[in-house]
């Protein structure tokens, strides 16, 4: 690795589509949260809905986006994501093997959001509530007691979700703690300092984002106004 | 009712303990066995009553689901619709029976039902009569085979109910 590659310089790591995604998901979560806890049920099956539309959309830009957000490149083998966490708390961390983006825990960690996230919105699409009165669009399609179980899968569902984001919290705060990396400001500007620049990342045209938020919406409409 | 059977007994008990002279131990014992017995059997009653009371509101729920499902189609299945609307208005027109004085929050009972219910019984009569009258409209629109009138008070039962569980229920609909 020469001198030059890993100089110190800003280098553009997240494009917008990305940063938007994870932002728009936090606010969503939180929003979601919220609606479900003070029972401002219509709110919160249109901003499930919106929840789902971003999971889609992140899905699809993760085969389709910039170099940075595509699952080939940060979702490493097993053997990969041990050999780097074992070097986690190394205290001689050489600055050119630091990932310019995603790292492969990182990338696990996403795996599981996505999952869990595209799950709890598919629990509540067929969730019904205990009188019968409040579901999700498709509790049409499963008798009362089947959309009671998805309630009941939607929020144990929730849980795991709230330890997984506590773990990612956690992961920012000892990056920042412990290793002197501040993962949150990239995730708002999309810049990083201190990497290595030997491969740069390569982002695509945004009018892709465009054609796909497109598309996305157009299925979440479909998946909201289905009939039988 | 077990309240009476346990005072009788307990009663009856220390009486022939007494004239038989057995030890004060003893007695106070064996009272003391009675008086857990008679109270597992009254907290076991008012299980009863409760898990009723739930199972009475599962069907509710299931009837109420069944009902906005058929509701939602363009072409109802009109047998179903008025079976159903038939259903919950007999189901809102038991309703206060299914709330005996007692059945309320206690040790050992885990229920939704708050204690408001029993110490203001006329808001909570007047509540459920608002949910039995709605209902019986609802059955008529029903058997008219009027669909945008039994939407519409479908809708007008959905508010009775929401209305009534949150002044009467605790915890959120969904749990």
């Amino acid at each position: 690795m020469s001198d030059k590659s890993v100089e110190s310089r800003r280098v553009r790591v997240w494009d917008a589509p990305t940063r938007l995604a994870h932002w728009a998901i936090a606010s969503l979560f939180g929003f979601c949260w919220w609606s479900a806890k003070s029972d401002h049920m219509q709110w919160h099956r249109i901003a499930g809905y919106g929840l789902l539309g971003v999971v889609l959309f992140r899905l699809c830009w993760g085969f389709l986006g910039g170099s940075t957000a595509r699952f080939a490149n940060f979702v490493r083998s097993p053997i990969a994501t041990w050999r780097y966490a074992s070097k986690l708390f190394a205290r001689d961390r050489d600055r050119s093997s630091k990932p310019i983006g995603h790292n492969p825990l990182g990338g696990w960690s996403i795996l599981a959001m996505l999952g869990l996230l595209l799950a709890q919105t598919v629990f509540g699409l067929f969730s019904v509530d205990v009188d019968g009165v409040v579901s999700g669009p498709w509790a049409k399609w499963v008798r009362f007691e089947t959309g009671r179980r998805f309630a009941h899968l939607h929020d144990a569902n929730f849980h795991l979700l709230l330890i997984l984001i506590g773990l990612h919290l956690s992961a920012i705060t000892f990056y920042r703690l412990a290793r002197k990396e501040s993962l949150v400001p990239a995730m708002i500007h999309g810049y990083k300092t201190d990497v290595s620049t030997e491969a740069p990342p390569s982002f695509v045209p945004w009018w892709r984002a465009a054609l796909l938020a497109a598309a996305v919406c157009l299925v979440v409409v479909y998946i909201t106004q289905a009939k039988l | 009712m077990p309240y009476r059977t346990r005072a009788q007994s307990k009663s009856s008990l220390f009486s022939v303990f007494s004239k038989a002279g057995m030890g004060r131990r003893v007695v106070l014992l064996t009272a003391a066995l009675l008086i857990g017995a008679g109270a597992h059997a009254g907290t076991s009653n008012v299980l009863q009553v409760v898990h009723a009371r739930r199972e009475h509101f599962k069907r509710l729920g299931r009837t109420a689901k069944s009902l906005r499902d058929q509701i939602g189609r363009s072409r109802p299945n009109w047998n179903l619709v008025v079976s159903d609307t038939n259903e919950i208005e007999r189901l809102a027109q038991d309703l206060p029976n299914w709330f005996p004085a007692g059945s309320g929050q206690a040790r050992g009972i885990k229920t939704k039902a708050r204690a408001i219910i029993w110490s203001k019984p006329q808001e909570f009569a007047r509540a459920a009569h608002r949910l039995s009258n709605s209902a019986a409209i609802l059955a008529q629109a029903a058997s008219r085979h009027d669909l945008a009138g039994v939407r519409l008070r479908a809708r007008a039962v959905g508010q009775a109910c929401g209305s009534c569980h949150h002044r009467f229920r605790s915890h959120s609909n969904w749990w």
